[in-house]
């Protein structure tokens, strides 16, 4: 890694206004900042983030986008390559949602081809405690990480529903308030594996007897991603994970959710600096501002168009809207909360329809936003802050840096397999003049490469 | 819940006359200590003329070993052996059939039958019967078909003027309810290359998969040459088994037993040539094809059953409005 070296410019106001300590501990008195940024990159693959509209969207099944995708990745010193995990095909009021890019290969079957034409970049797999056994995955992630030479993350993730819980053995046998008593207690039976032990466990909905019988890998055992936003997820990490993949890339919010991990992590017993932040981010960068926002515009419009704005709204609906016109006001009937064909497998809560339905019509009709424009800003607002012209997401990211509020980004790129080559080409080589990105890789581990 | 045995494609539907010679397999142990080597051996067997490799359990998971082979060869059929009863049937195709991308349709299946009583502890389950073990591995073979053939060759219709990605109606769900499990689908991965992967089942495990699993559901039987017990004879045995008149065909003749240690292809290549000299084995395969065509089955059908149309909820609605 580059060395932090003194910062070339002073801190803005914006980000001096959240500092309240000194330069080496900006945030939290026991939390130094690196002052340097580590990127992965999440090939989300399903989803309305992946543009297939376009003659060059690629094919998001294919080994070759993988590959590609990957090898830009690499040439850019990213530390991580992210996988996400299918368990069920999205469903819009009962039937596979058309709209969006959908299907994946399995995450780990993947990442151990790509382990074979990748050297440095770590391969992390999104693979959730509630529909998994523990010393099956336990002994897939070993593979992993001994296949790719101490390369293997995993991104913890939790589950409860029992839509889900319809292509599994267990069915939905787990209560949304368990979920993180069962994460936990399933990261022990895999870490007891990873260590060799015997492993004797007696859980509430099954008892596990294993023998970890593989070695250890050259970074000892997959390095913990961790998703959890909510208090009780941010315990969880705090306790177990080695990376929080968040979901905070606005400033302010980031500077919170540093403090918020910091306080958490050391009343669990752990260093201040022992969790790194990785924020999700979607960057959209071009030459100047004036084009970056339009190229912004032109991005969003690509991701919802007509159809899935009308989409969108009928998943909080929960009721057909196809009459309505995307250019027209938010509809003013009620929504059908009984009705259970929702798209499900993206995590929507919908006990609260009435009212949340009735404030979107009240937000909309003060904004004069018609469908599609209200579609847009509720999709993009979950994207992050990280688009500008190259020098300006360059600065801001630098700062960032200096101030300790981040350790670095998951991006997913909004076009595979080409979506990260203008961040490989223009903006990395300038985080690198700012001293805030790495030249090269700091080992061969993934634990390495994050600083851990 | 009502308790149907899954009904799929089985191999009556899709055989054709076997083929005239097996493709020869080396199996390879995925004992951890070897594994820098894999990728240096499999290219080397690819070139002394191996048709397939097998990946045995020796530790590391034979489907992510199988997964990371794939890259570094070109045409050798790549099939892991794994347990078809102490798993999650849908994690299981679903891995299967990603190899099956990867690999650009060389991927297959070496079905067994867990028999370890040490292996249901390790996913919370008891040991079943004997009688038990082989009925669950026939419906996890029966279920895994139904999730490979739940996406239509052509349900991604990409419609950029009708901003439709997908059409719902070209997938269809597996509803499996199974004796010990059920399985909604369909896949959560587009069909694969292959449609539906090649299962074949070793000689040693015929006896614990059952013989619905070996004669009826399989693709073919795989004949064992144990380089342990010497290489003499093996001709004779290869010549012998393609007699046999009854029984599934011998769709793969595997090498078995090379040790990862010492000399690590051993008397394999002149194996391969004696064999094919001989005309006992089929020629080495060429880039490009699939494994079920090397080993001689024809291309897979999808089957789309009305009835399990993942659009039905959809129908549902238009016939009451």
């Amino acid at each position: 890694m580059t060395s932090t070296g003194t910062s070339p410019t002073p801190l803005s106001a914006e980000a001096a206004a959240l500092a309240t300590g000194p330069a080496e501990h900006p945030l939290h008195p026991a939390h130094a900042p690196t002052g340097q940024l580590s990127f992965g990159v999440f090939f989300q693959g399903v989803n309305s983030s992946t543009i297939w509209r376009l003659p060059e969207s690629g094919d998001q099944v294919a080994w070759e986008s993988f590959e590609s995708l990957i090898r830009t990745a690499e040439r850019g010193k990213f530390a991580a390559f992210f996988l996400g995990e299918g368990l069920r095909l999205r469903e819009h009021r009962g039937v596979p949602f058309e709209l969006d890019v959908a299907g994946r290969p399995d995450a780990q079957t993947l990442l151990a081809a790509l382990a074979a034409v990748t050297e440095k970049i770590g391969l992390v797999a999104t693979q959730n405690t509630t529909y998994n056994d523990p010393v099956d995955l336990a002994r897939r992630l070993q593979t992993l990480d001994l296949l790719s030479g101490g390369r293997a993350g995993w991104n913890i993730v939790t589950t409860d529903n029992a839509w889900t819980g319809e292509n599994f053995r267990r069915g939905g046998y787990l209560d949304h308030a368990d979920r993180y008593i069962h994460a936990e207690a399933f990261v022990r039976v895999a870490e007891q594996f990873w260590a060799g032990e015997q492993i004797h466990h007696d859980g509430a909905h099954y008892s596990v007897r294993a023998q970890g019988d593989l070695p250890r890998s050259a970074q000892g055992r997959p390095v913990l991603f961790q998703a959890g936003a909510s208090p009780a997820g941010q315990d969880f990490a705090a306790r177990t994970a080695d990376v929080i993949f968040s979901p905070h890339g606005g400033l302010e919010a980031a500077v919170e959710f540093r403090r918020s991990v910091v306080e958490r992590t050391i009343a669990a017993g752990r260093d201040a600096n022992a969790v790194k932040i990785l924020p999700g981010a979607e960057i959209v960068l071009a030459p100047t501002e004036a084009e970056a926002e339009e190229k912004i515009r032109w991005v969003r419009d690509l991701q919802i168009g007509p159809e899935q704005a009308i989409a969108l709204l009928e998943q909080y609906w929960g009721r057909d809207l196809s009459e309505f016109d995307p250019d027209g006001p938010l509809p003013d009937v009620p929504p059908e909360v009984s009705e259970s064909g929702v798209t499900r497998g993206a995590g929507f809560q919908f006990a609260k329809a009435e009212e949340l339905t009735r404030s979107w019509r009240e937000e909309a009709a003060e904004k004069g936003q018609t469908i599609l424009e209200f579609a847009r800003v509720k999709a993009g607002a979950r994207r992050g802050s990280f688009s500008g012209s190259y020098e300006t997401v360059a600065d801001r990211l630098a700062e960032y840096a200096r101030l300790g509020a981040i350790d670095g980004l998951n991006i997913t790129p909004w076009l595979i397999p080409s979506g990260l080559d203008d961040i490989v080409d223009e903006l990395i080589p300038r985080l690198q003049e700012r001293g805030v990105y790495p030249d090269e890789y700091a080992g061969e581990t993934l634990r390495e490469n994050l600083g851990l | 819940m009502s308790t149907t045995t899954p009904q799929t494609v089985t191999r009556a539907e899709t055989a054709a006359p076997g083929p005239t010679r097996p493709v020869l397999a080396v199996d390879l142990v995925t004992d951890p200590a070897f594994v820098g080597r894999f990728a240096a051996l499999a290219r080397r067997l690819e070139e002394a003329g191996a048709g397939a490799l097998t990946l045995s359990d020796g530790g590391l998971h034979p489907i992510h070993v199988a997964a990371h082979l794939a890259p570094v060869t070109r045409a050798v059929g790549l099939l892991p052996r794994t347990d078809a009863v102490y798993v999650e049937p849908f994690h299981l195709a679903t891995q299967l059939m990603s190899l099956d991308h990867i690999s650009h349709g060389r991927a297959g299946w070496l079905v067994h039958a867990q028999t370890d009583p040490s292996v249901p502890a390790t996913v919370g389950r008891s040991p079943l019967d004997r009688a038990a073990t082989a009925r669950e591995a026939a419906d996890v073979l029966e279920t895994s078909r139904l999730i490979w053939d739940s996406w239509a060759p052509d349900a991604v219709v990409r419609d950029t003027a009708g901003g439709k990605y997908l059409d719902a109606s070209r997938l269809q769900y597996a509803d499996v309810e199974a004796e010990t499990f059920s399985v909604r689908g369909p896949a959560i991965t587009p069909r694969s290359p292959q449609g539906l992967l090649p299962v074949l089942v070793a000689d040693a495990d015929r006896a614990a998969a059952g013989e619905r699993v070996a004669s009826e559901l399989a693709d073919g039987r795989v004949l064992d040459l144990d380089l342990r017990s010497g290489a003499d004879g093996a001709l004779e045995a290869v010549a012998a088994a393609r007699e046999e008149a009854d029984g599934p065909v011998v769709r793969l003749v595997r090498v078995v037993g090379l040790d990862l240690g010492a000399d690590p292809l051993g008397p394999v290549p002149e194996l391969i040539d004696a064999l094919r000299e001989q005309g006992l084995i089929a020629p080495a395969p060429v880039v490009g094809t699939s494994l079920r065509e090397q080993l001689g089955l024809p291309p897979a059908p999808h089957h789309l059953d009305p009835v399990r149309r993942a659009d039905r909820a959809r129908l549902t609605r238009e016939d009451h409005s």
